[in-house]
């Protein structure tokens, strides 16, 4: 089965339409090992560095996919898609316009968009995507979903360290299913498995701009804080919510899409703070790591009312801006060990 | 009891040694490439001058960015802290730190108890840091020593208004061939320097009594500069270069 890769700032691609024209949903997640160097000619570099690295990796590798799809997400990086258009080699290249808002004008156009990507897809690969194919998607779908979940859980009680769980969900944003399912089964048994919560390490939760590479991850752990909640796309958001069981299965990916938990690119900031809340009232953390990569401007913006917002309900907030790199950041590090210093109450003698 | 805090730092490694509550001596080495070989180098030659037995030694605590590279070191702690407690051990009103050093500059806020409550540290860029004034001192063809005593005869400093040290240095070098004096330039790189550090606190909010700490405290004219910029009187202590270390060797020396 071929690949079909995705450019998505967040959550907004129905993978499940992917799935039921016959191939592996594939995120584009770049390579943080890798130059952009091929995508800076086309991106200056004061572009979201992530950004810049899936245009290289599309770069390099769009032959070996069967087409490509963009979801409408992250305001700077929506026109990239021009450039793809341009310099990227794909058969296939969609643009998904997944609508910012869930109103009900929203839904509809939102069903548009489905149809118009329905089509599509059927067209370039002569397919047919019944509503029963999609059904099964979705069915594939909520199970990954609800394995994850399991699997999320379980941060906060067991020695899980940061790069396992980051591990997971790029796996499953980035295989086929099946082989998912399957190694999520060993991996919720393994982790079960696992010592206690280590008591030396602290409980956070991570908000902002997505992370990608496990290397920063094991920053993190270097520092004494364990990721046990968070709110990334390439994390909880994927799956906070499963897709609604209705006799119209494009009803139920309208419904699902619109509903899961606000990115930053997505209003309303309310409903984004709505999911901390939550998350942080389910789970008791002993601090929030606000972070946002060096030029994504959606996470940055929203990262002073999010802050705010949080410090003023009394959570312990630190805010960082990093690099996409995956070398060891010693500023970055004495940040969050003072961090965590500052949490245990200094010893000052 | 005898404890150690060695702080390595991207230009200088010291070392505090503490009795019983006591200072007992300190000392001062160039980094170097080595970070390891100069925490040992440091330690090594305290204990030699003072004629110490490593074995009295009861705990060492090591601190700076070089910190985890002291391998002999009980546990580490981040210079935040060891500031902290170093500024809480030399004057215990002290209530916000301005740390300048090598690579990064710091503002720490205490509470009355000399816990860190809150700290704001400058961004990956030498603007603000002693690796500025160290690439202004080589463009002035100026010993960054005399830096501070040069800058205190300036009656009008000259505007530096580019923050990036790459900038900065160009915008110098254009000051030296408008033939701007030297003392006004050098005042100027220290007005710089204060705005700069000013923002930064500012993110925090700065309580008095302040103390700076860090290699840059010794620089009189950056302190001048940072105290007309804050309107408030900012206090050095001797200890100010190895502040750092001797907060580590405080803590080694709790339990």
């Amino acid at each position: 089965m071929n690949k079909l890769a995705y450019f998505d700032t967040s959550h907004e691609m129905p993978l499940e339409i992917i799935m039921a024209a016959g191939f592996i949903p594939y995120k584009i997640m770049g390579d943080v090992h890798k130059s952009t160097d091929p995508a800076d000619k086309y991106l200056s570099s004061f572009f979201c560095p992530a950004a810049r690295s899936w245009l290289t990796e599309a770069l390099a590798h769009s032959k070996e996919w069967a087409g490509i799809i963009f979801a409408q997400g992250c305001n700077n990086t929506n026109r990239h898609y021009d450039i793809w258009k341009l310099h990227v080699e794909t058969p296939f290249l969609h643009w998904f316009g997944a609508p910012l808002l869930d109103s009900a004008a929203a839904k509809k156009y939102y069903r548009v968009e489905l149809q118009r990507l329905i089509s599509h897809l059927e067209n370039q690969f002569d397919v047919k995507i019944t509503a029963e194919k999609i059904r099964e998607a979705i069915g594939k779908s909520n199970a990954i979903k609800k394995k994850l979940k399991s699997l999320s859980s379980l941060r906060s009680q067991k020695d899980i360290p940061n790069r396992d769980y980051l591990t997971a969900i790029i796996k499953c944003l980035t295989c086929p299913v099946e082989e998912v399912s399957t190694w999520l089964d060993s991996e919720i048994t393994l982790w079960n498995s696992r010592p206690a919560f280590p008591s030396d390490k602290k409980q956070f939760l991570l908000t902002g701009s997505d992370i990608t590479y496990v290397e920063w991850m094991d920053t993190l752990d270097d520092c004494g804080i364990r990721v046990v909640r968070d709110d990334l796309s390439v994390g909880e958001r994927f799956f906070a919510t499963l897709i609604p069981d209705r006799n119209d299965p494009l009803e139920a990916l309208i419904e699902y899409y619109t509903g899961i938990p606000k990115p930053a690119t997505r209003p309303t900031i309310q409903k984004r703070l709505d999911y901390l809340y939550q998350a942080l009232q389910e789970t008791k953390a002993d601090g929030v790591l606000s972070q946002n990569l060096k030029f994504c401007e959606p996470y940055a913006y929203d990262s002073v009312p999010v802050n705010n917002a949080l410090k003023a309900r009394g959570y312990r907030v630190l805010h960082l801006e990093r690099d996409f790199s995956p070398a060891a950041d010693q500023q970055f590090a004495n940040r969050l060990m003072a961090f965590v210093e500052m949490m245990d109450g200094g010893n000052n003698g | 009891m005898i404890t150690a805090g060695i702080d390595i730092g991207s230009i200088t490694a010291k070392v505090a040694i503490f009795e019983n509550g006591k200072l007992l001596a300190t000392k001062v080495i160039f980094t170097g490439y080595n970070a390891e070989a100069a925490g040992l180098k440091v330690y090594d030659e305290i204990l030699k001058e003072k004629d110490i037995n490593k074995s009295v030694i009861a705990k060492i605590v090591s601190t700076g960015y070089g910190r985890n590279s002291v391998k002999f070191a009980d546990k580490s702690y981040t210079e935040i802290m060891c500031h902290a407690t170093g500024a809480h051990f030399l004057n215990p009103r002290i209530r916000s730190i301005i740390d300048i050093g090598g690579q990064d500059s710091k503002a720490i806020l205490l509470d009355d108890k000399g816990k860190v409550k809150n700290f704001v540290m400058n961004d990956k860029c030498a603007a603000g840091t002693g690796r500025f004034l160290e690439v202004m001192a080589r463009a002035m063809e100026v010993n960054l020593d005399e830096f501070g005593a040069m800058s205190i005869k300036s009656k009008q400093p000259s505007k530096i208004s580019s923050l990036c040290t790459v900038f900065a240095e160009s915008e110098v070098i254009s000051l030296i061939a408008k033939g701007e004096q030297r003392q006004d330039i050098i005042a100027g790189i220290h007005e710089s320097i204060a705005s700069r550090i000013s923002s930064m606190i500012g993110r925090v909010g700065i309580k008095e009594p302040v103390m700076i700490t860090g290699g840059v405290a010794r620089n009189i004219g950056v302190v001048h500069a940072l105290e007309k910029k804050l309107g408030m009187k900012i206090e050095v202590s001797p200890y100010a270069q190895v502040n750092g270390a001797i907060g580590a060797a405080i803590i080694a020396a709790s339990p």
